[in-house]
């Protein structure tokens, strides 16, 4: 192929690339201009790109709404909780399947754990609804999606936690245990520190799932329990909705998982591939 | 009292691989275990570590039962054939790693670690972490973490295996001066020979399901009761020819099957293979065989060259008579040709006698 | 006849006894017990969480429970009448259909596009920051809550005054004076198709990526010291080796697709009139908003079997072909 042909199909592919880059940042950039916006610019038949008046105090709405504040909270108290749990039950049961529970027993097991992710969230609702709600606690209660979220980060974080435990060499544990300590102890000395970027990986993936999530939140909270998905369709004033302050609450509500991955991406991306090239 | 004893363990996973092994190593006394690669040497070190549990058997140490004792609880002190440092911790912190369990101060630590890394000369070393230090450090790191524990057996997996030969020699000349290994039993497994031959207090040779042969180097060299064993020590490999025993008249003659090699048997030889039925397979050591320039009685005049080696201290040459290719250890200044024409002379009160079924030593 | 090269000094002919007799002597470092109940913790939260909800909907797929029927306790069993319902009900199968479509140009149209992406990332721009920018641009999609990505595009795809309109208006791909109906009967379900496509092809272009960087570059570079061209470097080499990642991919999207039905509860609540209602969200209306209960675990179930039947034959197939290519 001669170097011409070679650099124009090149600059095509950059310029496909680049359309692909403008048609998924061209959202979020009016999503920003919006919430900046004051109602009445947004109501405007032809819509502006570049907003006439910039009104701040969109933002400062936000802070002073105890209802937004709260929905903030209660997803930070869903999504850490859950996460928590995930983590603490799938490292439980990820290591003992990838240490002690070999054959087909255990492949068996480790794979009817994955395949639960499987599962229509719709199926697993609506009979929890009804059961949920004939419990003391209801359906309206942190307890309900702290359980529940457990359904899609559970199998998760058991297959990824068996994975990263599988790749640590077993030898460092047994030379742990020749120098005297205690599986327990040899656990938390050795084992740990060597999956500790993997944990990360699965914390990461169950917290930004717990923390977008809208589909139980919306069927079985909304009063004492709101978290923000569930909130944002609230802004509304009669029947219009307030789009410059739900793109502003949005945008902060978006904030966390965006800085997350930005910050720890190399630990995501590594949770991903693996759990994907092993899975 | 720190001696170990095995008695009778087996182990097997998909297959035997440890059948009824008893071994006894005396305190002190430093046993080197050989064979090939594959054959259960691992496997044993780690029935006597306690990271497998024997099928049948006992393990015991110094008089104590530790067969059902897990083996952070045995005392015994291992290094891995691959190091099993802890890459997230410094070379200080690794050798340390027993005395943490034992919860031992600060103090008491620290002299410890500096005197086992100052034997070992690594103490330049300790703030490093294992992924910044060479092989044959990392093997004395490995080896430091061993000796701080004061185990009541030492466990060597083919420590210096993976190294390059320098090294290796170097650390071989450790091993022999570590007073600290005479303290209890020390089990040293490897698949080089050499090794063995030059540490061992005794050798176990081990084969299928077991200890084939075990003794002192010398024993094990000069009167191997089998040919497996003759087999895997020595370098460059015994010479094997398969011979047939033929009587005329009063004459006793070992002729090879193959080929037309033929030895006349007398004197002692003789009277080693009077009574044999069957055939006899001749183990000749390259040592053995010289290239002669006449006038003794058991040589051969129309051999040829088919290959030689100059090894710097040695020369090794492949002759090919009547058939058979037999290989001779020569003087390195030879100047052989291939093709070339050689008379080869034999000791043949060196040879070795095999029986050609089984494999067993006929002189025993 | 040679001599006997047996490397054996006894080999026994027969397995000795103690092994025949072998039992599984598990090891000494921890009570067998322990690992089960590791394991048992999070498997009995499961069987809580899931199994139960299962048997639940399978044994209520063949009852005709309702509201009513579901506090007061009477039901009646009703045999395969909710799936024949179901099978025969012209708004569920319609809904297949869209999901058809739905599947085939979102999840299907989500891989191809990713892959494209991801390799045009990987070889066209060298420089590393900007090829991280640019991966952290492409990727934040998919971090973001489907239900806020919902709302937004219904702001933006609104026909008189909506954000995409005017920028199609503005890119002169619109005549000033059209607006396109994203929203009604025709368009709803492209639309629906369109943001899943915007919010999700950034997963297969994660995983492609990541699977790319991970290759071996010996190969590439004896690639080139053979002379081979980029066109055949990708097609012989990047695209082979990725078979498995683009696989795993398309899977995971398929079944992540299924049954996602945020987008569809936010922007249109499968209007208007059931023009993008997909399966999952009927069975959802039905059992919660309608309280047909059997009717919608009926539903449910169909869907779910037929997925699990097409991602298990898929599964098979890969496995198929991945080991043939191992051997090869």
């Amino acid at each position: 192929m001669s170097q011409s042909n070679y650099r124009l199909i090149k600059t095509l592919l950059l310029i496909f690339l680049g359309i692909w880059l403008v048609f998924t940042l061209f959202p979020l950039y009016f999503m920003i201009i919006t919430s900046l916006k004051p109602v009445e610019e947004i109501n405007r038949m032809i819509p502006t790109f570049w907003p006439h008046t910039l009104k701040l105090s969109n933002y400062a709405g936000i802070f002073a709404d105890p209802g937004s504040l709260k929905s903030l909270a209660d997803s930070v108290i869903v999504s850490v909780a859950n996460t928590a749990l995930s983590l603490l039950l799938g490292t439980l049961a990820g290591y003992a399947l990838a240490r002690w529970i070999r054959g087909a027993a255990g492949e068996n097991l480790a794979f009817w754990i994955l395949s639960n992710r499987m599962f229509p969230p719709v199926a697993v609702i609506i009979p929890m609804f009804f059961l949920f709600d004939s419990m003391p606690w209801g359906t309206d209660s942190y307890f309900s999606l702290i359980v529940l979220y457990l359904v899609f980060n559970l199998p998760l974080a058991t297959w990824l936690m068996m994975v990263f435990f599988r790749d640590a060499p077993r030898e460092l544990e047994e030379a742990a245990y020749l120098d005297g300590f205690t599986p327990l102890r040899a656990f938390f000395r050795v084992t740990l520190p060597l999956v500790f970027p993997g944990m990360i990986s699965v914390a990461m993936l169950c917290w930004i799932f717990a923390w977008n999530e809208y589909l139980f939140a919306n069927l079985l909270t909304g009063t004492t329990v709101k978290t923000f998905p569930v909130h944002i369709p609230t802004f509304t004033l009669g029947s219009q909705s307030l789009w410059n302050l739900i793109m502003a609450f949005s945008l902060v509500a978006m904030l966390p998982p965006v800085i997350l991955f930005v910050i720890l991406r190399r630990y995501m991306v590594r949770g991903l591939s693996l759990g994907v090239v092993k899975g | 009292m720190a001696r170990l004893e095995l008695q009778h363990v087996c182990k097997g996973y998909d297959r035997p691989i440890l059948d009824r092994l008893s071994l006894t190593v005396e305190e002190g006394e430093f046993f080197v275990i050989v064979g090939p690669s594959g054959i259960g040497k691992t496997t044993l070190l780690r029935c006597i570590a306690g990271l497998e549990v024997v099928d049948a058997g006992r393990v015991i140490f110094g008089g104590r039962d530790v067969t059902r004792v897990p083996p952070y609880r045995r005392n015994a002190a291992m290094t891995f054939e691959s190091y099993a440092l802890y890459p997230h911790m410094t070379v200080f912190e690794n050798i340390a790693s027993p005395l943490r369990a034992r919860r031992m101060d600060e103090a008491s630590v620290r002299k410890a670690v500096l005197e086992v890394a100052r034997l070992l000369r690594i103490e330049q070393l300790l703030d490093r972490r294992p992924h910044e230090v060479s092989g044959g450090q990392k093997q004395r790191t490995a080896l430091g973490r061993t000796l701080v524990a004061k185990p009541d057996v030492y466990l060597l997996d083919e420590p210096i295996s993976h190294l390059d030969a320098k090294i290796r020699h170097e650390l071989r000349r450790q091993f022999h001066t570590l007073q600290e290994l005479r303290r209890v039993a020390t089990v040293y497994v490897t698949h080089d020979y050499a090794e063995a031959l030059s540490l061992g207090d005794r050798i176990g040779v081990m084969g299928d399901g077991g200890l084939v042969q075990v003794g002192s180097s010398r024993e094990i060299f000069e009167r191997p009761n089998s040919i497996f064993v003759a087999r895997h020590l020595g370098q460059p490999s015994i010479n094997e020819v398969p011979c047939r025993l033929s009587r005329d008249g009063g004459a006793l003659t070992l002729r090879s099957l193959e080929g037309s090699l033929s030895f006349a048997m007398n004197g002692s030889q003789r009277t080693i293979l009077e009574k044999v039925r069957g055939d006899v397979l001749v183990g000749i050591r390259p040592q053995h065989i010289h290239v002669a320039n006449g006038g003794s009685t058991s040589q051969i005049d129309n051999a040829r060259v088919e290959a030689f080696e100059a090894l710097g201290a040695t020369g090794v040459l492949i002759a090919e008579t009547g058939g058979v290719s037999l290989t001779v250890l020569t003087s390195p200044e030879e100047n052989f040709e291939p093709g070339q024409p050689v008379r080869l002379g034999f000791d043949v009160e060196q040879f070795l006698y095999f029986d050609a079924v089984h494999g067993r030593n006929l002189r025993a | 006849m040679t001599a006997a090269t047996s490397d054996a000094a006894t080999a026994p002919a027969v397995a000795p006894d103690w092994f025949a007799q072998k039992r599984r002597r598990g090891n000494l470092i921890v009570n067998p017990l322990v690992p089960w109940v590791m394991v048992g913790l999070p498997v009995a939260v499961l069987v809580a969480i899931v199994v139960y909800p299962t048997i639940w909907m399978a044994y209520h797929a063949f009852q005709d429970t309702n509201m009513m029927s579901l506090f007061s306790g009477n039901w009646t069993f009703v045999g395969w009448q909710n799936f024949a319902t179901a099978l025969t009900d012209d708004r569920f199968l319609g809904s297949v259909r869209h999901l058809v479509r739905y599947l085939l140009f979102g999840a299907c149209l989500q891989v191809l596009l990713g892959v494209a992406l991801a390799l045009i990332l990987y070889e066209c721009i060298k420089n590393n920051t900007v090829r991280v920018t640019l991966l952290i641009l492409l990727v934040l999609p998919m971090m973001l809550p489907p239900s806020i990505v919902g709302v937004l595009w219904k702001f933006l795809l609104q026909a008189d005054n909506g954000g995409f309109n005017h920028l199609l208006i503005n890119l002169q791909l619109l005549p000033a004076n059209q607006r396109i109906d994203w929203l009604g009967t025709r368009l709803s379900l492209w639309s629906i198709t369109l943001v899943d496509v915007w919010q999700w092809t950034a997963l297969p272009l994660l995983i492609v990526y990541s699977g790319r960087v991970s290759l071996p570059p010996a190969i590439y570079e004896a690639a080139r010291v053979d002379g081979a061209s980029s066109w055949l470097v990708l097609r012989r080499i990047t695209l082979p080796m990725l078979k498995e990642v683009i696989a795993i991919a398309f899977i995971i999207r398929f079944m992540d697709a299924y049954k996602f039905v945020d987008h569809v509860s936010v922007m249109t609540q499968g209007g208007p009139s059931e023009s993008s209602e997909l399966p999952v969200y009927i069975a959802f209306q039905k059992g919660i908003r309608e309280f047909q209960v059997g009717e919608a675990a009926a539903q449910a179930w169909l869907i779910f079997a037929v997925a699990a039947v097409l991602i298990t034959l898929f599964l098979k197939y890969m496995k198929r072909v991945l080991k043939a290519q191992a051997i090869a």
